[in-house]
């Protein structure tokens, strides 16, 4: 069954429309990467999927309930939606361990005690316990994005969502969460993930979702859009980034 | 002749029997004094706390998703702050009794200081909540927060940290500040100060202890506002 299902999803900001119908399904477990140029629309997609940012047209199934409609829990559909962002958005006044306890004790009404306990599982899980007690300022870009993790796993969301997670690290923490995020492609977390990074589409994914102008042009394995498609806008742009044989 | 050694022993007397005099003067005044201290230190220490306290909830609705209230909200702010504390004093003090509306000093004092001191702390708020990353927002609302959870968990304990050192000048104003009470009436230590020097006329004995006293009380404040900063500074952020 689709976890999620996208239909004619539009969105537009003033007279410019950066989502022109997009189609899609991921089902559950499944891992897609969503790729692109740069104002494609992929970020849009992503938050207008948690309505972060309100669609303007078409319909999200989330478990097959319309989630676009007006009557929608949309703090609850958050809830389930796990966001990993760019730019890690740690809250910048709590350690590691408290980021990931906030919303366990403030949304999902846990004890201080069960929150620390659970925060402390994820924290682990992401090779980060030892600095559950440092703050964000303390901590490599790597290991914040670690915690971001943790932060989303720890309310056991149904879908993990990534959104450009290694554009702002060196290639070496880059590799190490491709790798982590590799481990929970393995461990069954169904995830979206927008990326440009081509090694984290060819490590991690089955799918992947290529995007140009608000549309989805192809939906196809990744070797096969990065080596030598018969669209010539693919190919320019794995070309352009080095990785086809274009 | 006066012998020079007579005219120099007089140089040193005049003025040690003035002191002498106003000591005297000092300690026969001293319950005065330290009643008009307390009363000070009750005015500014009140608006200090109801003033950060309002500041809050007015920088609160200046986030309000509604447009109207955060028009309402910033006209209210521009509005103490342009005002002068000191004609908002008397408006009230002087102004409301033609309409029959009379309020004791402390109380019009306290409601004029906490509406003007409320102003500028709730842009201090403000300015602070500017340098926030928008990403830590997009995140609490992205994790299912609600926008008064996001206001009390993530935005409030930042700004406030970011906010000591302007409010701790806020609250030295509010000390300061509050010596113009005396004008609406309230028998805060500057009046009483003036009372002293009124009696005996040793006007720079009186204000150079005025002033002395003032000096303590605001070097009390900023000893203990660098004492709060340097505990709530976050680790991997010192300068």
């Amino acid at each position: 069954m689709a976890l999620l299902e996208v239909i004619g999803l539009t969105k537009r900001f003033g007279d410019r429309t950066v989502l022109k119908g997009i189609d899609f399904s991921l089902e559950e477990g499944d891992t897609k990467v969503i790729m692109g140029p740069s104002g494609c629309g992929k970020s849009t997609l992503l938050r207008c999927l948690n309505r972060l940012i309100e669609p303007d047209g078409g319909q999200i199934l989330f478990r097959s309930e319309d989630v676009t409609r007006a009557d929608t829990d949309v703090r609850l559909l958050r809830q389930r939606i796990g966001f990993v962002f760019q730019q890690f958005a740690l809250y910048r006044h709590l350690t590691a361990l408290e980021n990931v306890t906030l919303a366990l004790r403030k949304l999902k009404g846990m004890s201080s005690r069960d929150a620390d306990a659970k925060a402390l599982l994820e924290l682990r899980r992401m090779d980060m316990e030892e600095h559950r007690a440092k703050y964000p300022a303390q901590l490599s870009g790597g290991q914040k994005q670690r915690v971001a993790i943790a932060r989303a796993l720890a309310m056991d969301p149904a879908v993990l969502f990534f959104d450009e997670p290694t554009s702002a690290l060196d290639p070496e923490m880059s590799r190490e969460v491709v790798a982590l995020i590799n481990r929970l492609r393995y461990e069954g977390v169904t995830m979206l993930c927008v990326t440009h990074d081509v090694s984290l589409a060819r490590y991690v994914t089955a799918q992947v979702i290529f995007m140009d102008a608000g549309e989805i042009r192809a939906e196809d394995e990744p070797e096969r859009l990065l080596s030598g498609h018969h669209d010539p806008r693919i190919r320019e742009f794995f070309g352009n980034l080095g990785h086809a044989d274009a | 002749m006066i012998p020079e050694s007579v005219n120099s022993s007089a140089i040193w007397v005049m003025p040690m029997l003035e002191l002498l005099g106003f000591w005297r003067d000092l300690v026969a005044y001293g319950p005065q004094l330290v009643e008009g201290l307390r009363k000070t230190l009750v005015l500014a220490g009140s608006v200090s706390v109801s003033g950060l306290l309002g500041g809050i909830l007015v920088f609160g609705l200046t986030l309000s998703q509604q447009p109207a209230v955060r028009r309402i909200t910033e006209a209210w702010v521009s509005f103490f702050i342009g005002m002068p504390l000191l004609v908002l004093l008397f408006l009230v003090y002087y102004g409301l009794p033609q309409w029959g509306i009379r309020l004791s000093p402390f109380a019009v004092a306290f409601w004029g200081f906490t509406l003007n001191v409320s102003a500028y702390n709730a842009r201090y708020l403000a300015t602070a909540y500017r340098s926030l990353d928008a990403a830590e927002l997009e995140a609490a609302h992205a994790q299912g927060f609600g926008a008064s959870q996001i206001f009390l968990w993530i935005i409030l304990p930042q700004v406030l940290r970011l906010s000591v050192p302007a409010l701790t000048n806020q609250v030295i104003l509010n000390l300061k500040d509050s010596s113009i009470a005396f004008l609406i009436q309230y028998t805060e230590f500057f009046a009483q100060v003036q009372e002293l020097a009124a009696q005996n006329f040793r006007f720079f004995q009186a204000y150079v202890l005025a002033g002395l006293v003032y000096l303590a009380l605001v070097s009390v404040i900023v000893l203990a506002a660098r004492r709060l900063e340097a505990r709530i500074i976050l680790p991997g952020l010192e300068r």
